[in-house]
């Protein structure tokens, strides 16, 4: 299978604490086209940053990071933006959706500052609002979705544009346990039906068996990576 | 670009209560601030107004040293070379007016008193400024009128009326003496004061008979078809006279005095209408400032999907933008129909005020502008204001820290 991810011994530190913070050190991983992959550790290991380093919003201290072949932590920030628009989906923890749109005008946001052909657009907007369970909330404003339904939206305009893979920093972290497995139920089908590649970090224990590979990060290390175990298991 | 449109629309409406104080407040500075000028160029035009009509006209045609010299020696040959250069911006000139004026000493049997004798074309003085409203009692002049007309003023001072007789005294042209007896004819109520009491009218032939200056007059007075086009018909004539005899000037030329002292004036007023601005100005600021504030994890977000910079900032300036326009559009939509108000009901004035502008024979009351460019220069000034603090977020824009304004 074709590497979409790849770092080697990407390392951050923070000097701006009294001590130098090594908050990703010396990571050195890949990861594959239509990979599943959960980053677990305890808070303060290194997940946000390490997810914000191959996502391209942050710069790394050292190493490198390869997206498709391409070394990325090199670009400039212009360039970094139009990578981001056309390559990476992203998830956040909260503050997903921009208030002022409607979901469907949400999903459609990234296709349309890529100047995807209007038809196209509404049509995947729609298909990708059925796919998470909102056909029925396609003109609600975010302020009138639960939360649950508010990370679906921003799971389906991630994938919506096709990304080469989607980041998903904590995404049920705000979400009570039914809508968190209904979530990571969506995630995982479409991380499938798509091909897309999907690496989701998080500190809860119920959903880390959902992913298909689990790398787990200790003070910004990479203390295990296990793929395929509890699925396979059940 | 649609979606940026969209996005700055849809951000004015999300705090709906914010926005609409900020376009309010644009909106009542806009019409403080044509109110204010309105007024002030209502005053002004009003006496520029009386000036042009009563006395200086448009243009005039002078000898070349009366400006600086006004004397009856210095006065303008009315021949056919001037005949033939109103001839030739005859599409320009709606008329002409010719006047003789001099000093002249009038007498009774137990009163003299010196005054300005006014030879005049009865029936264009007419065209020009009405003066036969003025008339209060006995007839007009008319034309080659061997009679006198007299200021009521003057007439009360003298203690005549209509059929009594005056002798009149002076200096004719060239050192010659020029006297004669008069009979009033008519009396008019000039109302300002200065001039009331020392004015006397005579027909223009009569006046150069008394003079002996033959076909002279002390000014020419042009008023032009079109007045907006004053300054270009001064132009034509300027370049068709003598200039080693004849003289050109304007009204502005000729009431530089006090236009000079209005201008003066306007600096108080500027202060104020700074003042306005200002406040406009810290208003927009404000609410500009919390929008970008408010919003910076948004800001984060857009950038980490990829939006530009340059594409979010257009967002932030359309807003400003929005709300400015919003504020001018409507500030002038109201201010249309309060000024016109105003225009057509100008304020009453009381007390000594109202006595000293009714001295000088306006109406005692606060006259307001209609000129369009009022309007138009106050939204052009609170756009131009509404602009640079749009520049603002551009800058901010610019300047985020994507990782740090998503903490
Ligand atoms: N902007 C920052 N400045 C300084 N230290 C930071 C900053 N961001 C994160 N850190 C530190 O880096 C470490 C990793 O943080 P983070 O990546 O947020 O962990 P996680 O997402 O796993 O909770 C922590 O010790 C945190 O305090
Ligand atoms: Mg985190």
């Amino acid at each position: 299978m074709k590497t979409v991810i790849k770092t080697t011994n990407l390392q951050k530190i923070y000097n701006n604490s009294v001590a130098p913070v090594k908050a990703v050190n010396d990571i050195s991983l890949e990861f594959k086209e239509g990979e599943f992959t959960a980053i677990v550790g305890p808070s303060g290991s290194g997940k946000t940053t390490f997810l914000n380093l191959i996502g391209g919003l942050d710069k790394p201290t050292g190493g490198e990071i390869f997206i498709d072949g391409t070394e990325i932590s090199t670009m400039k920030e212009s360039e970094l933006f139009d990578f981001r628009l056309r390559n990476i989906g992203f998830v956040f923890q909260s503050y997903n959706l921009i208030p002022v749109l409607t979901a469907k005008e949400n999903v459609s946001f990234i296709m349309l500052l890529q100047k995807r052909p209007k038809a196209e657009m509404e049509k995947r907007a729609t298909e990708m609002l059925e796919q998470v369970g909102l056909s029925d909330k396609l003109n609600s404003r975010p302020n009138q979705l639960s939360g649950g339904q508010q990370q679906r939206v921003a799971v389906a305009r991630a994938l919506a544009s096709k990304p080469k893979f989607v980041l998903a920093d904590e995404p049920t972290a705000n979400l009570d346990t039914e809508s968190a497995f209904n979530l990571l139920d969506i995630m995982e089908k479409l991380n499938k039906e798509e091909n897309i590649t999907l690496i989701f970090s998080t500190h809860d224990q119920r959903v880390i068996e959902r992913a298909g590979r689990v790398i787990t990060l200790v003070d910004g290390r990479v203390s295990e990576d296990e793929v395929g175990s509890s699925r396979f298991e059940v | 670009m649609k979606i940026l449109l969209i996005l700055a629309w849809r951000n004015l409406w999300r705090n709906r209560k914010r926005t609409l104080i900020t376009v309010s407040s644009v909106l009542f500075a806009v019409l403080l601030a044509t109110l204010f000028v309105s007024m002030e160029k209502g005053s002004y035009e009003r006496l520029i107004d009386s000036m042009v009509r009563y006395s200086t006209g448009y243009i005039q045609i002078q000898d070349v040293l009366f400006d600086e010299e006004p004397s009856i020696d210095h006065t303008l040959l009315f021949d056919e070379e001037i005949e033939a250069i109103l001839k030739k911006n005859d599409e320009q000139i709606a008329f002409h007016v010719p006047r003789l004026q001099n000093f002249v000493l009038v007498a009774t049997e137990n009163n003299t008193r010196g005054s300005i004798l006014n030879g005049i074309d009865p029936e264009l003085e007419i065209r020009m400024n009405d003066l036969n409203e003025d008339l209060v009692k006995g007839e007009f002049l008319k034309p080659d009128d061997n009679g006198l007309m007299l200021a009521e003023g003057l007439a009360g001072i003298l203690n005549v009326t209509v059929g009594d007789t005056l002798v009149l005294l002076g200096q004719g042209f060239h050192g010659s003496t020029a006297a004669g007896t008069y009979p009033v004819k008519g009396i008019v109520d000039l109302k300002i004061p200065e001039i009331n009491n020392n004015t006397i009218y005579m027909s223009l032939s009569e006046a150069q008979w008394f003079y002996g200056t033959g076909n002279r007059v002390t000014s020419l007075i042009i008023m032009p078809e079109n007045p907006a086009r004053t300054q270009q018909l001064a132009e034509n004539l300027r370049m068709m006279i003598d200039p080693e005899w004849h003289r050109v000037l304007t009204w502005e030329e000729l009431l530089e005095d006090l236009l000079n002292l209005m201008k003066f004036d306007v600096a108080g007023t500027m202060i104020m209408m700074m003042i306005l601005y200002i406040i406009i100005a810290f208003g927009l600021f404000g609410t500009i400032l919390t929008m970008l504030i408010e919003r910076r994890k948004e800001f984060a977000l857009l950038f980490s999907l990829g939006m530009k910079r340059a594409q979010v900032a257009i967002v932030c300036f359309f807003e400003a933008l929005f709300i400015s326009m919003a504020g001018v559009v409507l500030g002038i939509i109201i201010s249309i129909p309060v000024v016109a108000w105003f225009y057509h009901h100008p304020i009453p004035l009381s007390g000594d005020m109202a006595e000293a502008i009714a001295d000088y024979g306006f109406e005692p009351v606060l006259p307001f502008s209609a000129d369009p460019n009022i309007f138009l220069n106050q939204a052009l000034i609170v756009l131009i204001i509404s602009f640079l603090i749009g520049l603002f977020p551009v800058y901010k824009v610019f300047r985020i820290h994507i990782m740090e304004a998503k903490k």
